[in-house]
């Protein structure tokens, strides 16, 4: 069978397209002494672009620093080319058929953060010089959410046995929407029991300058010093990237629980003289944190002969905390003697009836007498003079 | 009450007035240190002082208060020798008799002496009289000691010529007591003159508290001169305490007179001219007509008996004074003192002529250097 001539045309079409590139190429070959291609390597910020002869390529938009994404346009003089498109990091990208065409081949090498990525563009020194234009409008900045989060307790002064607002602050400061926000707290202390309100619950999307906080309410159960740990809150912005913050940690101190604490302080002289008196200042100071209530004091001297004191039993209503009471005892030593002065106070402490006592020991001494080595001396000098002068007297 | 002086002269007056001052401390029960811390009690107002040349008498003097002593100043002593003593005496009359014009008016004044010694035997007569004149109305007793006989020529001699001077003076009368008649206490010589001056410290106080105070039946100083006026004017003293076992008063008079409890040996029947019976005692003990029965036979021998009863809670006490109408003991001693002064100038006399015949052997001859 003898070929058609639409086959032979076909066939001539067919040859054409494949030897006229490869005399192109041989022309090229010919040129390659003088215009070899060439690259060079740039900085972008968002709004920079290179001038290459007729080509501009301008950073758009770093599209996802995680996912490698960048936005650039690349257009060229006169409107033939004007393209704007997404760059995966180290895929180049030909336009005009690329470097090797005559075009330009551009490659988003590495993307250094929101802003900036380094690129890589390649092209034939015919076409001239590659300058970077740095952009003289203000850098444009991606929206971008910026979250803080902060945990605050309600009370500063913690006890045993009170009730703690925590409250968890979270506030987007950024200038983009956060998105899927998380907040995570660490489970329940030891030293803390949740009443309520745990876990904290946030919006999941916060606008830029907005906030949310959420609260729940916990017992202080145990006394010491506590490391509360950092809340940790995680978000994504527009762009899907994934970011977090966490506020800081810091110390609490849980108190013991407030009650009331009297110490009963007894001053008074060891000794009196028989017959003699002397007062003991009797002091009910509250060392507590909470008033002390229905205060009954109570004293008792043993033995119970031979020293007597007045204003022994009393009652009181209420001492503060800090608070300080004080009267006096007047004690009578009828009977010499080693006394004990003994005070109970009862009371309501805040916590329960409390008693706290404090005794003195005093002694009533034996009749003094002052001088009473004279009662030795006197006699024996008297009795010493009498036998010296009967000595004086009888002396020869 | 009884103004009573004590003159202890020489050193047998001092030590038998330091036993009278003792006595007041408690007699043989007073401690030596009894002078420490307590007072002498004397029973009237009694003045003492004992009077001597010798001072080292006076210092062995320990209950005698030193204003109480009197030192004669001459040399140490005057060596037994009477007329050295005299001579000191009047020397030193002034002086001693300021001493005593010091003490007060007296009524009675004992003086105490040896007749043997040489201060005592010869201050005692030269200070009687002077006593005498410078005290109208006293009553002046001497108390003379007789020495041992075997003490030597000089106290001998001194105690004859002492004694009668005694006797020649105006004193009231002698109580004897006699060293030899005592020589029969046992023990050491020193406890035996101990023994001798208390015994008469004792009576002697004894007699002076009697004599000052209210009595039953009374007897005072002038029945005490009386007494002593008797006989001789020389006397002596008896005394005696009744025993639990026996407080008869009888016996207990009887017992005073007997020669163990007297001072002089003298038998009170035959040779007592006066006498005085001094009983003390409690109530229950003086049975008057023994008392009485006992006097009356004493008076059928002794002439007149005074008697005085001083009811005094104790057992009974009997002192019993009196004077003799015959000292035959005394002639003993005067025929003895006068054979010692025989032997001592025939002794003499033979060392004279010893001695010149001794100095014959350098006659004529001259010291050749």
């Amino acid at each position: 069978m003898r070929p058609t001539p639409i086959v032979c045309l076909m066939l001539f079409l067919l040859f054409m397209h494949l030897m006229v590139p490869a005399l192109a190429a041989s022309d090229s070959d010919e040129d390659d002494d003088d215009d070899e291609v060439t690259f060079k390597d740039f900085t972008l910020d968002i709004g920079d672009r290179i001038d290459l002869g007729d080509y501009q390529m301008e950073l758009i938009d770093v599209q996802s620093v995680a996912d490698g994404l960048a936005v650039m346009r690349v257009s060229k003089s006169g409107g033939a080319l004007d393209e704007q498109r997404a760059f995966l990091v180290d895929s180049a990208n030909n336009f005009d058929g690329g470097a090797e065409s005559d075009g330009v081949t551009v490659t988003v090498t590495d993307i250094l953060d929101e802003t900036s990525v380094k690129v890589r563009v390649e092209y034939r020194e015919s076409l001239g010089t590659a300058r970077k234009r740095a952009s003289e409008r203000p850098a444009a900045f991606p929206d971008k959410p910026q979250i803080l989060v902060e945990k605050s307790f309600d009370k500063n002064q913690i006890r045993v046995g009170d009730e703690v607002k925590v409250t968890i602050t979270v506030k987007n400061t950024g200038t983009g929407q956060a998105l899927g926000i998380a907040v995570q707290d660490l489970p329940p202390l030891p030293e803390f029991s949740y009443v309520v309100g745990y876990p904290p619950k946030i919006k999941e999307t916060l606008d830029p300058g907005q906030s949310d906080s959420a609260v729940y309410v916990m017992n202080a159960v145990k006394e010491g010093s506590i490391r509360v740990p950092a809340v940790q809150v995680s978000y994504t912005d527009k762009k899907k990237n994934s970011l977090s913050n966490n506020s800081d940690a810091f110390n609490i101190q849980i108190n013991p629980k407030s009650r009331a604490e009297l110490a009963i302080d007894l001053e008074g002289p060891a000794s009196i003289p028989l017959e003699g008196e002397a007062y003991v200042n009797v002091s009910l100071k509250n060392m507590g944190s909470a008033p002390a209530t229905r205060i009954v004091v109570e004293g008792e001297i043993k033995p119970a002969e031979g020293l007597a004191a007045t204003n022994l039993d009393r009652s009181i209503f209420e001492i503060p905390p800090g608070g300080e009471e004080n009267y006096s005892l007047r004690l009578a030593g009828s009977s010499p003697g080693d006394y004990a002065i003994r005070i109970q106070a009862g009371y309501d402490g805040g916590d329960g009836s409390l008693k706290e006592e404090a005794s003195l020991k005093v002694a009533v001494l034996e009749r003094e007498y002052k001088y009473q080595y004279l009662l030795l001396t006197i006699p024996i000098a008297i009795v010493a003079l009498w036998m010296y002068r009967r000595y004086r007297e009888y002396k020869y | 009450m009884l103004n009573v002086l004590m003159l202890g002269v020489g050193q047998c007056g001092n030590r038998i007035l330091d036993a009278i001052n003792k006595e007041a401390f408690g007699g043989s029960s007073a401690s030596k240190l009894a002078k420490y811390y307590l007072k002498p009690k004397f029973p009237s107002r009694v003045e003492t002082l004992a009077i001597n040349t010798a001072v080292n008498d006076l210092k062995e003097l320990r209950f005698t208060t030193a204003k109480d002593r009197l030192h004669v100043p001459n040399l140490h002593g005057v060596g037994a020798n009477r007329n050295v003593g005299k001579q000191a005496f009047m020397d030193n009359r002034d002086m001693i008799m300021g001493e005593i014009e010091k003490r007060g008016d007296f009524d009675l004044a004992f003086v105490i002496t040896s007749t043997s010694g040489g201060t005592g035997s010869s201050f005692s007569p030269l200070l009687i009289n002077e006593l005498k004149r410078q005290y109208r109305n006293i009553t002046v007793i001497t108390v003379a000691v007789l020495p041992f006989r075997e003490e030597g020529s000089i106290y001998m001699q001194n105690a004859a010529f002492s004694m009668r001077e005694l006797m020649e003076v105006e004193a009231e009368g002698i109580i004897l007591a006699d060293n030899q008649y005592m020589k029969r206490f046992s023990g050491d010589i020193a406890s035996a003159y101990d023994k001798i001056n208390g015994m008469i410290a004792q009576r002697l106080l004894f007699l002076v508290e009697s004599l000052d105070s209210e009595m039953l039946s009374v007897t005072d100083l002038g029945d005490f001169k009386t007494v002593m006026n008797g006989g001789l004017r020389i006397g002596t003293m008896g005394f005696y305490q009744a025993d639990s076992k026996n407080l008869s008063i009888r016996d207990a008079i009887e017992n005073s007179l007997k020669p163990a409890n007297l001072l002089y040996p003298a038998n009170v029947t035959d040779d007592a001219a006066r006498a005085m019976i001094i009983i003390q005692g409690s109530r229950e003990h003086l049975d008057v007509d023994e008392i009485t029965k006992e006097v009356e036979r004493l008076s059928a021998s002794a002439g007149h008996v005074f008697k005085g009863i001083v009811v005094k809670k104790g057992r009974p006490k009997v002192l019993s004074v009196f004077t003799l109408a015959a000292a035959p003991e005394l002639e003993g001693i005067y025929a003895q003192a006068a054979r010692a002064m025989q032997d001592e100038k025939e002794r003499r006399t033979r060392a004279r002529k010893q001695l010149d015949d001794a100095f014959a052997h350098i006659e004529d001859l001259e010291e050749i250097y």
